[in-house]
């Protein structure tokens, strides 16, 4: 096989590709990988074929395949989840939110990952490693104090002042913004970009603010692109903060999370309404298959 | 090239001093949100939560200092010892389950001439998935009557409906095999990186001086990733710690909570308690915290090593 005799030279090479006991082991390796993709894609499988049965079909009979795949009943049943589960609403809900989560986690971490990379002001040596910390405090610490906090914000507690951001989104859109690991994901790749660039631009006589959304902020689009596909994500799969915090702006992974626990919702529909809400995750992973492969490097070692 | 040298450090050393204020300044009002941001949701929070511990709360308002009253009621808690016993358990289920899979898969999908691009999109899937959605996919996979999947599986074979998360003994272990498979491909993409970038020549190396596949695995593939290896380790212990979502959504804690870990138990004091165990939910996050900064201790230590070889 001539794929066989261009491999570069790895566990296997292609001199043991030529002798049987290469050959099996290499076919081994492909069968554990077609395992592990078919343990991979099952359950999803599982889940949209699911979606398309009737809930006594469900029930009743324990055949696999739905009975009726016909194009008609496929759009009834997405039209039917769709409107009793007011998918459009919270769609539309979470759309807002992970806009606003994406533009918070810029103006925090990017900014901040830019000062502590190029710009370095006095004291923020004392500042980096504090970030980094950060980064390893148990989550868990701060969410009882943090839901105190959002009933009298900006105050840590009850004094009479402040304001309650219950049922707003400011509490997902503040905590998306705390995230320690891409300031230090911004500045690592700030770091990677030639301080001649500042150099060239302050002898241009270009001010701070200039250099860095003129020159800096466009040289770091491979990690803004990164930032952002996980922040987009995080908010369509992240319960538990719109579970603490909304009540009637409903998200879709809260809907998702509360469609469970409703026993009125039929069984088909609760299916349809796991496959309908993977869809938006699913486009930006189309979309930016690309980045999200190839982009892990950026994280790397140096966390 | 000497001289140009000099002329550079001249300039700088005038723009020095003529903008250093002015610089400081732009810079810490670029670096205001990231402070106001950490401080409000991160710092503070930590601060506050250890503080809080000490006192009794009224609900969400803090009253008098109350000692160790709260740490007492925590671990006195007839349910403390198993809650912790149940934590630790999960994590050791899911280092049985999931440490080793994502680098063996690692190392073999670099090694494919077939399909290479196909295997790692596919292998990505469990990852696209919400997860939330994919929580409640495996809690139907679950399922204990036989509209779940693995029941409808069995009862295709003629056996008799196994209770999966029901079974006290299987919740654990069962929820650690969706975390993995969830977690599985993230993983797997970081070991993908560093197993990528060990040289060529190592191999050609080891080739010539007539190293098997296996000692080559070993002997080449092993000690270049061992660092990430180890890190990630470290890693996985202090997040399956925590873990908390995944006994939330899938078992509620059941059953008879045998799948209560201490992050569930700490929602349950803060959230569900009706205002009376907010004490006791910051005191546990605490004891909580003591356990980890030692791994976390452990954790920095050896990125520097880490790094220090690289």
């Amino acid at each position: 096989m001539k794929r066989f005799d261009n491999k570069q030279t790895g566990l296997l090479s292609s001199s043991d590709l030529k002798a049987f006991k290469g050959k099996l082991i290499y076919w081994l390796f492909f069968a554990i990988l077609l395992i592990t993709c078919f343990i991979a894609v099952f359950p999803a499988i599982w889940t949209i074929l699911t979606a398309f049965k009737d809930t006594r079909e469900i029930y009743d009979t324990f055949s696999f395949f739905p009975k009726d795949m016909s194009l008609g009943n496929i759009g009834r049943r997405l039209s039917e989840a769709w409107n009793e589960l007011q998918l459009a609403n919270s769609f539309l809900n979470t759309i807002v939110m992970s806009l606003g989560s994406l533009v918070s986690t810029i103006i925090v971490c990017g900014f901040g990952g830019y000062v502590l990379s190029k710009l370095r002001p006095r004291g923020s040596k004392l500042i980096f490693p504090l970030v980094v910390w950060t980064m390893m405090m148990p989550a868990q610490m701060r969410i009882v104090p943090n839901y105190i906090t959002m009933l009298h914000f900006p105050f840590a507690y009850d004094f009479g002042a402040g304001m309650s951001l219950l049922d707003t989104y400011w509490p997902m859109w503040l905590s998306a913004a705390a995230n320690a690991f891409n300031i230090i994901l911004f500045k690592n790749a700030f770091d990677g970009l030639s301080q001649s660039y500042v150099e060239a631009a302050q002898l241009d006589g270009c001010g701070n603010f200039g250099i860095f959304f003129r020159i800096m902020f466009p040289l770091a689009k491979p990690v803004i692109i990164y930032v952002a596909i996980g922040t987009l994500s995080a908010a369509w799969s992240e319960f538990f903060e719109p579970m603490l915090y909304l009540d009637k702006n409903v998200v879709t992974p809260l809907k998702v999370y509360r469609m469970q626990l409703d026993n009125k919702i039929q069984m088909n529909i609760k299916f349809m309404g796991l496959v309908l809400a993977s869809i938006p995750q699913f486009l930006i992973f189309i979309i930016f298959q690309r980045h999200i492969l190839g982009g892990i490097n950026i994280g790397g070692v140096k966390g | 090239m000497k001289f140009s040298q000099v002329d550079k450090n001249n300039l700088g050393k005038k723009m020095k001093k003529r903008s250093r204020l002015k610089n400081d300044f732009d810079a810490w009002i670029l670096f205001l949100p990231a402070f106001i941001v950490l401080y409000l949701m991160i710092w503070r929070p930590t601060v506050m939560g250890a503080v809080w511990s000490f006192f009794k709360m009224n609900a969400y308002t803090p009253g008098d200092f109350c000692g160790f009253d709260n740490f007492r009621k925590v671990i006195t808690h007839t349910q403390f010892l198993p809650t912790l016993w149940n934590t630790v358990k999960y994590v050791l289920w899911s280092l049985v389950l999931g440490y080793l899979p994502p680098v063996i898969i690692a190392v073999i999908v670099n090694e494919m001439v077939h399909f290479k691009n196909f295997f790692r999109i596919t292998i990505y899937l469990p990852a696209v998935i919400p997860a939330i959605a994919s929580m409640l996919i495996w809690y139907y996979i679950y399922y204990p009557d036989q509209s779940g999947l693995l029941n409808m599986l069995l009862a295709k074979f003629g056996m008799e409906p196994f209770q999966w998360l029901n079974n006290p003994s299987f919740t654990i272990p069962g929820i650690m095999i969706y975390s993995t498979w969830q977690g599985f491909a993230g993983t797997m993409l970081l070991y993908y990186a560093s197993v990528q970038s060990v040289s060529v020549e190592l191999y050609e190396a080891a080739l010539m001086d007539g190293a098997g596949v296996w000692k080559r695995a070993w002997h080449v593939t092993r000690p270049q990733i061992e660092g990430i290896l180890i890190l990630n380790l470290v890693r996985q212990i202090i997040g399956v710690f925590q873990i908390m979502e995944q006994p939330l959504a899938m078992t509620g804690g059941g059953p008879n909570g045998a799948s209560i870990s201490l992050g569930y138990q700490l929602y349950q004091y803060g959230f569900n308690s009706g205002g009376k165990g907010t004490g006791q939910a910051m005191a546990l996050s605490v004891i909580m915290f003591l356990i980890l900064i030692v791994f976390t201790c452990f954790y920095f230590w050896l990125n520097k090593k880490v790094e220090d070889r690289y």
